[in-house]
């Protein structure tokens, strides 16, 4: 009995002592089996470099359930320490709502600081002109198509000049191969895809190319915004883009790697990372030779211009209410580094937002992306905003509305400003 | 005196008995109702200047609710889910299954099996199996058995999305039906039928006079948990449509989900719950009653 007593004592105490001996520990959040892969070697740096244990929690892999926990836990204030944002459009929200630490100062103050992209710098800062997150990948979206499949057909595989010739050319597929011309992601169960993927390329080269006034509210009545619409339902009512599966739990499954690596498909909007997740290396129905066979087209601008549209992918930032900021600030400038950016490009296919990233072996050997790479500097982006979460569940609204042709492109809008003004208020809509 | 002071002995034990269920209850039912019912006049949110600074907004929410056709929709499709899986799916069949498997049958034990199999599987899991029998493209299940008797296959979760939720549901929940409705059974004695049968009743006659009356009570019963829990469908739902296309399986649960945790607006999301709230008690109000009446 003695004995059992003393032995459960030195148990107590021995568990006391471990506990003690990582007292500091850092809790991050991951989602997705290829980010976590892509942070394990940042992980063990951060836990040498800095002596403490680092913990990863990772979350339900589609970002819309990623992003609810995470709001969830970040509003009840047990969220982890460090995580990534799955949507540049939330993190002006995340701003407002105090869940975020700023960290311009340890940012500037960062040695890898003056080597970022200039437009990963400008889409870093807040509304507010703080920084809140770290902008080490960019995710640079164009519009991805089917070489092989056009020139067979003998169709133009030049750069398309305007949103005509893009249809024109969308069509010319459908009556030559009966393959889809064109997909823009769209509809609810796409998530902020509907929007980051898709609507943004189109409104960046429209007549009114920004939702933000300079008195910082919505400007969603654009005339930019209804013509961006009418591609929609151009796309959807000549049946130049696939509806139905759009209308399903999970969209992009079948166009993205169903039809367009059978050629079923001949273009769609993406990023970097479809030539390394989506059809390369990474995924899981290659297709073989990926850049010979896919190639890439500028968003053409509604009369003209070419656009490359930058946005921030998955940028990290610090909570707010972590028991340690300051540490967890230490932390995101490590995951800011060329290692974990070239880490992140080769799993995920993300561009690394420092220039240095071109002289790195590894980077080097990605030569998918070496040309993007760049080219990043030439990205153009939406001003962000507080509501841009809402903006692109309205976006998702109101192309779901045009997918089941319920509506034309002037009621799209009206969905769009009505569920915006009903969820945000009046006041914040123009 | 003596006897005054057993009784109040014994109150208090049973007070103390029933005191861990009261404190569960108070702190997992009536407290969240009772906060769901104060966040409804509020404009919390999980994100954005609300989320930081929420703000009383009195019956804002509720107007909103009242003039917004999502909602009004979201209550039509329960109302058709509701009726057409609890009230007549599962009910129908788990009737005639329960009168079926008190006949002396061959394998009864195996067909009982079979029936309560459903229940064995969690929601998600289920509406997992279920998305890869309903898919599209020629090689689904359904699309093959289809085939076979010459109809073009579809993509049934798009082409018919109520219906198809409705006959997952009811799959799903055959076998409660089924095990209240034999207990119900049960209860009647062999003795009434073999004096109907003496009197040369017909058994539809039987069925009519004998079975559904007597039965009323657990029929009642049984209508009152299954609506009220079916009104609550989540998880099969959320797994095989996610309240789409086009919210055309947007039951009230999925729309409350949808405001809270994909719009973020706490405070909408809870005006919608408390409104379901209100319905589930009605309903359950208007149950209740009808089981007093003497049959």
């Amino acid at each position: 009995m003695k004995k059992t007593v003393i032995g459960g004592l030195c148990a107590i105490l021995l568990s006391a002592v471990s506990t003690l001996a990582h007292a500091e520990t850092i809790r991050i959040a991951n989602h997705g089996q290829a980010g976590i892969d892509a942070m394990k070697s940042t992980v063990e740096r951060i836990e040498k470099k800095y002596g403490v244990a680092v913990e990863v929690v990772e979350y339900p892999a589609p970002d819309k359930d990623y992003l609810t926990k995470l709001l969830t836990e970040l509003g009840a204030g047990n969220a982890p320490d460090l995580f990534s944002i799955p949507t540049t459009a939330a993190v002006a929200d995340m701003v407002e709502a105090g869940y975020l630490a700023p960290v311009s100062t340890e940012f500037k103050a960062w040695d890898g600081y003056a080597n970022l992209y200039d437009v990963a710098k400008q889409l870093a800062v807040s509304p507010d002109g703080e920084t809140y997150v770290m902008p080490f990948m960019l995710g640079i979206q164009e519009i991805y198509f089917r070489k092989d499949v056009l020139e067979k057909a003998g169709i133009s595989t030049e750069q398309p000049k305007t949103w005509q010739e893009l249809l024109d050319r969308a069509a010319e597929v459908k009556r030559k191969t009966g393959s889809y011309g064109l997909l823009f992601p769209a509809g609810v169960s796409w998530g902020s895809g509907a929007f980051d993927e898709g609507f943004q390329h189109l409104l960046v080269g429209s007549k009114t190319p920004q939702l933000v006034g300079a008195d910082g509210k919505l400007d969603l009545n654009g005339e930019g915004v209804k013509d961006v619409f009418n591609v929609y339902k151009t796309l959807i009512d000549k049946d130049l883009m696939p509806v139905q599966p759009l209308l399903g739990p999970e969209p992009w499954v079948v166009p993205k790697y169903e039809m367009f690596p059978a050629g079923k498909l001949a273009a769609t909007t993406c990023g970097s990372w479809c030539y390394i997740f989506d059809w390369g290396r990474e995924s899981k129905n290659p297709i073989p030779d990926v850049t010979k066979i896919v190639g890439t087209w500028t968003v053409p601008g509604q009369s003209g211009g070419q656009y490359v549209l930058a946005n921030l992918a998955a940028p990290w930032a610090v909570n707010s209410k972590s028991a340690n900021v300051e540490l967890a600030k230490k932390a995101l400038m490590e995951i800011g580094s060329v290692e974990t950016q070239v880490s992140y490009a080769a799993r995920i296919g993300n561009i690394p937002a420092s220039k240095d990233a071109a002289k790195d072996p590894e980077f080097q050997k990605l030569t998918e992306l070496v040309p993007i790479h760049a080219a990043a500097g030439n990205g153009v982006f939406l001003k962000q905003a507080s509501g841009f979460g809402t903006v692109a569940e309205g976006v998702a609204r109101a192309t779901e509305a045009l997918l089941r042709k319920e509506t034309d492109a002037a009621g799209a809008q009206k969905i769009l400003v009505d569920y915006v003004k009903e969820t945000l208020g009046d006041d914040m809509v123009k | 005196m003596a006897r005054n002071s057993h009784e109040k002995r014994t109150e208090r034990q049973l007070l103390l008995v029933l005191l861990p269920s009261l404190v569960l209850l108070l702190a997992f039912v009536i407290y969240p109702a009772l906060y769901s019912v104060y966040l409804s006049f509020t404009n919390e949110a999980l994100t954005g200047a609300a989320a930081l600074r929420p703000r009383f907004v009195g019956i804002r929410n509720y107007v909103r609710l009242f003039n917004d056709a999502k909602f009004w929709n979201s209550l039509f499709v329960t109302f058709v889910f509701v009726m057409g899986s609890a009230v007549i799916g599962q009910f129908v069949l788990g009737l005639i299954s329960a009168m079926a498997l008190r006949r002396p049958i061959r394998f009864r034990q195996f067909f009982s099996s079979i029936i309560l199999l459903p229940n064995a599987a969690p929601e998600v899991v289920a509406g997992f199996m279920w998305i890869s029998m309903l898919a599209g493209g020629e090689h689904a299940t359904l699309s093959r058995i289809v085939a076979f008797f010459g109809i073009n296959p579809a993509d049934w979760l798009n082409a018919f999305p109520l219906s198809m939720i409705i006959i997952v549901n009811t799959w799903r929940g055959i076998a409660t039906a089924m095990i209240l409705l034999t207990a119900g059974l049960s209860t009647i004695p062999a003795e009434i039928y073999e004096a109907a049968r003496m009197d040369g009743a017909t058994p539809s006659q039987m069925f009519r006079r004998i079975t559904l009356p007597l039965m009323m009570p657990t029929i009642l019963l049984y209508m009152l948990i299954s609506a009220v829990s079916t009104i609550a469908v989540f998880g099969l739902v959320y797994a095989l449509t996610r309240g789409g296309p086009g919210g055309a399986t947007e039951v009230v649960s999925i729309y409350i989900y949808n405001q809270s945790f994909t719009a973020f607006q706490l405070g909408y999301g809870a005006a919608v719950a408390v409104v379901a709230l209100i319905i589930s008690l009605i309903l359950g109000i208007g149950y209740v009653r009808a089981m007093k009446v003497e049959v």
